[in-house]
């Protein structure tokens, strides 16, 4: 039993945690960091975002290849080496992951492995591979995350039967594949395996996929899967499953009908679920919501004072790049400062094919909210940009606050929106107004100039678009 | 209408046209500033006392203009007619104005624009602001919300949050002054200069660094303590035989026998009687600190002003030496050799006018302490004592304490106990060479003493 002194121990060490245990050793701050795998990054690192923007990007050229013919190039029939993909994809994984373990090194946080679990009185016990050992912490950073949640009546033990964690294993490629969700994680990995072969069926429970996102920027996204799945159902029920020889029987409800059908394999993506069992919070102070997430004020503190919390463990928008926000505040908290987690935008982005991505506020929550808004789409099919990508299914538009032409949300669809997002934000956190958007050069030929684009149809001027003129006071400067 | 310069404030009768804020044809408003008027060191907005169109301007910028005195014709919109009462309505608002004083350097109009904002979004957005500038805002505590954006869309830059710091700031200066400044003014207020060379000639000399802090002192003393003085008078009649006495033993020893010293001596067996009277008042902590030792100041007439030497535990002395201790400090003080060290420490101050005469007097407590114990020239009375008229020599006894502290009652019984105290003074406690007190182990207690007292 060894006792070990520490003053801020950032339990998990995903992009919420290492980001955090790296900036508080910035600050100069005595770091300890735990994680329970052998590799450190966390879900996003080794069983969500990263992999699965390896295997999409791969599975991109696939349909690329496909659609290239009518350009007259032709490459045939693709043969595809599972085992080299897995490989190529474990490479970079492991990369990204000795990446951390390395600037861990240089910024002198010490990265122990094992399971934290809270013993009350600030001491935290940690079961290693060298038995226990005794942690008195002065703060605790929780950023363990969540897992794929799966229904009891879904676990079945059966292989066949996969989380987003096993499907990015990519173990086979099943002749049928049914997805049970259609957010993000169903669509995105939907994708990836009908690209590579899979006859794709998915069912989505709400009345369309991709909930959260503006219907008009789900659409190209449903086109595809119209085009590409086997079949999208939506306000469909999963009722039971059950194996079947070397199928999953399926009974589901569709359309006042009850189906039972067999496939190869299934993915369950239903949601995610925090991982605050297990952790001993019962000895601590710390208040979890109903659905077991972490409750923490804007400035991520638990009810407990030495405790604070971040990322998916304490739920909202399960996204990296939040959790890595939430780190910076919660360090900030730690070191005295003032920061809060309160009216942060943070970007959503599914990476299906095409990608949708928006940040702000959205229409369909304007509408919903009653907010006045204005908003201007601006469609990809005038841009000579998408034009020569040969990706026209697109569209960028902007919520826009009316009298102040205040830029409120970004919305976008299409090839790489995920990427010209962040202009969005940049907007939307500067409080950008229309008119600073259409006034600000952009290059020429790229998708960035929709944006602008789509600023100038406010006003009525946009080149490539035809909107009427906007009754409109000039500005002065 | 006319607009007339209202009543500026007390004493105060002109003032010199700085700005003019509106020009001929201007439409303007009930309570509209018109002109800025600088009288000392104020400037002061004044009002309109009507709505209406300018017609015409009767001063310029740099004129001098006094009460009463037309500043501008409006034209009536339709309203009250002219002129003097309605002057004299609003003139409290500008005599307002101009007796809570405000620095020049603040821009006047601005003033009132900070507190009134309050950013509103129809769509529920929080105040337009780049991170950097809500970082900021949240750093020093300053809501957004309240901030008037200068940018495009009524976003809030840089330039417009400092501008709101400089609004509130001005805003809480002049809204402090005016609660704060009277109270201070009047304490603070340097009188102005008079030239009296006007009635006659003079000679002017600069202060001393000593008159200085007197003046400094006795202000202090006076305006933070509120005063009472008990007078009382003593009889003398026995220590003045018992001085003639033993004056001559006392002089063997190089010894003055002073009333003061007997005076001391009494002084310390009343302040025994009555811990309250040895004590300071720290209404910081609200506590009144009780002293369990007896240092006592004694006033010092000297050429350059008033000085109070300190002479530490002054209860645990003999006569003897209470005379030999005041001998030494008021030379050593008179000489200008006295330290700063001798200086502090004291509990309870006497001062002696006796030897220049004049009866009663209000002395100052010396703050930290107090009270205060003032001494008048003892004379030659008629007194009726057991039914008859005697002759006794009465001493005028003035003690000043501080009523915060001693209420009257007490300030009463001590003056009583003193003059109890001295009259009872006896032959065995002047005369020398009786086996009275064993000297040498007392003194020593007593240097210990003022070492301590010196540390603290």
């Amino acid at each position: 039993m060894k006792k070990i002194e520490a003053d801020i121990v950032v339990l998990g060490a995903g992009p919420g945690g290492y980001a955090a245990a790296f900036y508080a050793a910035t600050k100069g701050r005595q770091v300890l960091m735990i994680e329970k795998d052998d590799r450190l990054g966390g879900v996003c690192l080794n069983r969500g975002c990263i992999p699965s923007k390896a295997l999409l990007h791969a599975t991109a050229l696939l349909s690329e290849a496909k659609e290239s013919s009518h350009w007259g190039i032709d490459f045939g029939a693709p043969k595809i080496n599972l085992e080299k993909m897995r490989a190529w994809k474990e490479s970079i994984l492991s990369k990204l992951s000795e990446g951390i373990r390395g600037l861990a090194k240089r910024r002198q946080v010490e990265v122990i492995k094992g399971r934290g679990h809270f013993e009350g009185n600030n001491v935290l016990r940690l079961e290693t591979a060298e038995g226990q050992k005794f942690i008195h912490y002065k703060k605790v950073i929780i950023a363990v995350g969540s897992s794929p949640a799966l229904p009891a009546v879904f676990d079945l033990g059966n292989k066949r039967i996969m989380t987003s964690t096993e499907a990015l294993e990519l173990e086979e490629i099943p002749e049928t594949l049914l997805v049970v969700g259609g957010g993000y994680i169903g669509m995105e990995l939907g994708t990836v395996y009908s690209e590579l072969g899979s006859k794709v069926t998915v069912v989505e429970a709400l009345d369309s996929i991709l909930a959260g996102a503006d219907a008009d920027l789900a659409r190209p996204v449903q086109e595809y899967a119209k085009k590409n799945f086997k079949e999208v159902r939506v306000k469909a029920k999963v009722v039971k499953m059950s194996t079947q020889g070397k199928q999953i029987k399926v009974q589901m409800e569709y359309e006042g009908k009850k189906l039972e059908e067999f496939y190869d394999r299934v993915l369950v993506s239903v949601g995610r679920v925090p991982n605050t069992e297990d952790l001993g919070l019962k000895s601590t102070n710390v208040q979890l919501d109903p659905k077991g997430f972490i409750k923490v004020n804007s400035m991520q503190q638990t009810d407990d004072m030495d405790i604070l919390a971040i990322g998916d463990v304490v739920g909202g928008l399960m996204l990296a790049h939040k959790a890595s926000k939430e780190a910076r505040i919660a360090v900030d908290r730690i070191c005295g400062g003032h920061s809060v987690f309160e009216d942060v935008v943070i970007p959503a982005v599914v990476f299906t094919n095409p990608e949708v991505a928006w940040c702000g506020l959205t229409e369909a929550e304007a509408r919903k909210r009653n907010i006045p808004v204005d908003v201007v789409k601006f469609p990809w099919a005038a841009s000579g940009r998408a034009m020569t990508l040969d990706r026209t299914d697109g569209l960028t538009k902007l919520i826009v606050e009316p009298g102040t032409e205040r830029i409120l949300g970004v919305g976008m669809v299409g090839v790489g929106a995920g990427d010209m997002i962040a202009e969005g934000v940049v907007a939307v956190e500067m409080a950008a107004t229309a008119r600073d958007l259409a006034e600000c050069v952009h290059p020429h030929p790229t998708l960035s100039e929709t944006l602008q684009e789509a600023a100038e149809m406010f006003y009525g001027h946009s080149s490539h678009a035809y909107s009427r003129p906007r009754e409109h006071v000039e500005h002065s400067a | 209408m006319e607009v007339r310069v209202p009543q500026l404030g007390e004493g105060v009768d002109s003032g010199t046209v700085v700005n003019i804020l509106v020009k001929v044809g201007d439409a303007v408003k009930k309570n509209q500033t018109l002109i800025e008027l600088e009288s000392g060191k104020a400037v002061a907005p004044i009002p309109s006392s009507g709505d209406g169109a300018i017609q015409a301007l009767h001063i310029k910028q740099g004129d001098k203009v006094s009460v009463g005195q037309l500043i501008a014709t409006l034209s009536s919109s339709g309203s009250a007619p002219a002129a003097q009462p309605q002057v004299a309505a609003t003139a409290p608002v500008a005599a307002q104005n101009v007796a809570a004083p405000q620095p020049s350097f603040i821009p006047a109009p601005v003033i009132p624009s900070a507190g009134a904002y309050q950013y509103q979004s129809q769509s529920g957005s929080p105040p337009p602001a780049s991170p950097s500038v809500r970082a900021m805002a949240r750093d020093l505590g300053i809501d957004l919300g309240r901030v008037r954006g200068t940018e495009s869309g009524g976003r809030i830059g840089l330039a417009d949050v400092r501008n709101y710091i400089m609004q509130i700031q001005a805003m809480a200066f002049s809204a402090a002054s005016a609660a704060a400044l009277p109270a201070v003014q009047s304490s603070m207020k340097i009188d102005p200069s008079i030239d009296f060379s006007q009635w006659g000639p003079v000679t002017k000399k600069p202060l001393t660094a000593l008159r200085r802090t007197i003046a400094k002192r006795m202000h202090e003393s006076w305006s933070a303590i509120p005063h009472v003085t008990q007078f009382d008078e003593a009889d003398v009649t026995i220590i003045s035989q018992l001085r003639k006495k033993y004056a001559s033993d006392y002089e063997k020893k190089g010894v003055n026998l002073t009333l003061t010293a007997i005076i001391l001596k009494a002084v310390t067996a009343a302040l025994k009687k009555h811990p309250v009277i040895n004590s300071s008042l720290d209404l910081e902590k609200d506590e009144l600190v009780l002293k369990d030792y007896i240092h006592l100041g004694v006033a010092v007439d000297t050429d350059q002003g008033l000085i109070v030497p300190v002479i530490r535990n002054a209860d645990q002395m003999s006569i003897l030496e209470l005379a030999a201790a005041i001998g030494q400090v008021a030379e050593k003080t008179r000489q200008r050799k006295i330290s700063g060290e001798d200086l502090k420490g004291g509990t309870f101050t006497i001062s002696n006018l006796g030897g220049i005469g004049g009866g009663h007097f209000t002395p100052i407590v010396n703050k930290p302490e107090v009270a205060i114990l003032g001494i008048g020239r003892g004379v030659s009375k008629p007194v009726v004592r057991e039914g008859k008229i005697e002759v006794r020599q009465l001493m005028p006894v003035c003690v000043s304490y501080d009523h915060r502290v001693i209420d009257g009652a007490d300030g009463a019984r001590f003056t009583r106990s003193f003059i109890e105290a001295l009259e009872k003074i006896s032959d065995a406690d002047i005369r020398l060479g009786s086996a009275a007190k064993p000297q040498p182990p007392v003194k020593t207690a007593a240097k210990k003493l003022v070492k301590k007292a010196g540390k603290k």
